[in-house]
C-alpha cells in the first residue's frame, strides 16, 4: 500500500468503518510513513476537537411558536369539516325569502316601540369649580382602568386560541395605543395559558424602548411561575438593555427556589446588562 | 398520546399525513433538537436556525401528501431542512457567517476553571471560524456525518448522490477544515 492509497482510507480508519484486513493494512503503512503519521494524526485531532464542540440549544421560543403553528393548523383543517357540515342539510327555500323579511320587521318594531317608551333628553348644566373637575378626572381615570381590567377578564372567558388570536391582531397595528400595550402587559401577567404569556411578550418587543412597558415586564417576571416565560421575560430584559431589572434579576440569581434555568439566564442577563 | 412514544418516525409521519396532525409534536420533540444543532452550526445563527426549523416542521404539514409509504422520515426532515437552509443563504446573499463573539463568550463563561482550560476555548473558537470558512456543501456533509447519527447511505439519500461519493465528499471537507483549522491556529502563533 502505497501513502496515496493509505490517505484515501485514512477518513474510514478514524469513523471505524474500514474492514480488518484493509485497516491491518493501513496501519502498517502508518507505522512506516512519518509522513502519513503526521497527517493521519492532524486529521484524528481536527475530528476529535470538531467531535468536542458543543451541541447548540434552542430556546424557549421554538417550542412556543412550534405548538402554536400545530395549533392554528389543526383549528384550520377542524374549520373546513365543520363549515361543510351544516351545508349537506337542505334549508327549504320559503326561509331564505321569509328569514330578511322577519328581520326587517322586528327592527321596525323595536324602533317604534323605543321612540314611543324612551324619555326625551334634556341636557343638565351644572357649574363645576376646579377641585371638583380634578376629582372628577381622577374618578374617570379609576373607572377606566377598572374597566380595562373587567374588559381583561371578560377576555379571559374565551377559548385560549381566540385570546392568541387578539394578541396576534396587535401585531398588525402600525401605532398602538396606551390600551393596547396596556392589554398587553396585562395578558403577559394575568393569563393562565403559557402559548398567549409568550406571544404577548413577542408582541411587545416592539415597544421595549417604552418605560411603562419595560416596568410592566419586570414586574411579571417576579409573579411568574413557568420558567419558560420567565427566561423569555428576562431575555427581554436585556434587548431592552434595561438597567432597572439588575436588582430583579440579582434576587433571581439568590432565589434557591427559582428553576435553574431561570437562575442561569438572570446571571447571564447581569453580565450583559 | 402515550403509544405514540413507542411508534417509529414513519408511523407517526403516516398518521400525520392521514390527518392526525397531533403525532407532529411527538416528531417535533424527538427531532427538533439534533436539526437545531446542524442549522445553527451550519448557519452560524442561531436565531436563523431556530427559525428554520420552525419552517421546516410548517412545511411538513404543508407537504404532508407527498410523504410516500416507503419513505424514510430522517431523509425527508433533512431534505427539507437542506432546501429551507439554501432559502434563507439565498436571503442572505449566501456570505459565511463569521462566529459571533458572544457566541464564543457563552463558550468560555460555560467553563468553571477558564485559566486551566483557556487553551482548549481557543482551540474550539478556531473550529468554530474554521466551519465558518469552509465551502457551504463541504460544511453541511461534515456537520451531517458527525453529528447527526446517520449512514452515509442516508447522507447520500439526502445530497442526493452514491454512498461512495459521500464518503470522498465528508473526507475531502475534513481534510479542507484542518487545513483552515491549522492555518488559523499558526496565525496565533505567529
Amino acid at each position: 500500500m502505497n501513502c496515496i492509497q493509505a490517505r484515501d482510507r485514512f477518513a474510514e480508519l478514524l469513523d471505524q468503518r474500514l474492514d480488518g484486513p484493509v485497516s491491518g493494512e493501513v496501519r502498517l503503512h502508518l507505522a512506516a510513513c512519518p509522513d502519513c503519521q503526521r497527517d493521519f494524526v492532524s486529521l484524528r485531532d481536527t475530528l476529535a476537537q470538531l467531535d468536542a464542540l458543543p451541541a447548540a440549544k434552542p430556546g424557549p421560543r421554538l417550542r412556543a411558536n412550534f405548538y402554536a403553528m400545530l395549533e392554528d393548523e389543526q383549528r384550520s383543517a377542524a374549520a373546513p369539516a365543520r363549515a361543510s357540515a351544516p351545508s349537506r342539510r337542505h334549508t327549504p327555500r320559503w326561509r331564505w325569502i321569509l328569514s330578511p323579511l322577519a328581520a326587517c320587521g322586528l327592527l321596525a318594531l323595536s324602533f317604534v316601540a323605543g321612540q314611543r317608551s324612551a324619555p326625551v333628553a334634556t341636557p343638565v348644566t351644572v357649574p363645576v369649580d376646579a377641585a371638583t373637575q380634578h376629582e372628577l378626572a381622577d374618578l374617570r381615570k379609576k373607572v377606566d382602568s377598572m374597566g380595562q381590567l373587567v374588559g381583561y377578564s371578560l377576555l379571559q372567558r374565551q377559548p385560549a386560541n381566540e385570546r392568541l388570536k387578539g394578541i396576534l391582531a396587535t401585531q398588525d397595528l402600525a401605532a398602538p395605543g396606551d390600551r393596547v400595550l396596556t392589554q398587553l402587559i396585562s395578558a403577559l401577567a394575568l393569563d393562565p395559558s403559557t402559548n398567549v404569556r409568550l406571544s404577548a411578550l413577542e408582541a411587545l418587543y416592539p415597544y421595549a424602548d417604552q418605560e411603562v412597558v419595560r416596568a410592566g415586564v419586570l414586574a411579571s417576571l417576579t409573579r411568574e411561575q413557568s420558567p419558560l416565560v420567565q427566561v423569555s421575560m428576562i431575555d427581554f430584559l436585556v434587548a431592552a438593555r434595561d438597567r432597572e431589572a439588575a436588582p430583579t434579576l440579582q434576587q433571581l440569581v439568590r432565589a434557591d427556589k427559582v428553576d435553574r434555568s431561570v437562575r442561569d439566564a438572570a446571571k447571564r442577563a447581569l453580565v450583559q446588562l | 398520546m402515550a403509544t405514540a412514544a413507542l411508534q417509529t418516525d414513519h408511523e407517526l409521519m403516516l398518521a400525520v399525513r392521514d390527518g392526525e396532525l397531533a403525532a407532529l409534536g411527538e416528531l417535533f420533540e424527538r427531532h427538533h433538537g439534533p436539526l437545531y444543532g446542524y442549522l445553527a452550526k451550519h448557519t452560524g445563527d442561531r436565531l436563523a436556525a431556530e427559525d428554520i426549523v420552525q419552517t421546516v416542521f410548517q412545511r411538513m404539514l404543508k407537504y404532508r401528501h407527498t410523504y410516500r409509504d416507503d419513505g424514510a422520515f430522517t431523509a425527508w426532515m433533512y431534505h427539507l431542512a437542506r432546501r429551507c437552509a439554501a432559502d434563507y443563504f439565498r436571503k442572505h446573499h449566501a456570505a459565511p457567517v463569521a462566529t459571533d463573539p458572544t457566541d464564543l463568550q457563552a463558550y468560555a463563561d460555560a467553563r468553571p476553571h477558564a485559566g486551566d482550560q483557556a487553551g482548549a476555548s481557543d482551540d474550539r473558537a478556531f473550529l468554530h471560524s474554521a466551519l465558518n470558512r469552509l465551502d457551504r456543501d463541504d460544511r453541511e456533509i461534515l456537520l451531517l456525518s458527525r453529528f447527526q447519527e446517520l449512514s452515509f447511505a442516508e447522507i447520500a439519500g439526502i445530497l442526493e448522490c452514491s454512498v461512495g461519493a459521500a464518503k470522498v465528499r465528508a473526507h475531502r471537507a475534513l481534510r479542507e477544515l484542518r487545513d483552515i483549522y491549522f492555518q488559523l491556529q499558526g496565525e496565533k502563533l505567529t
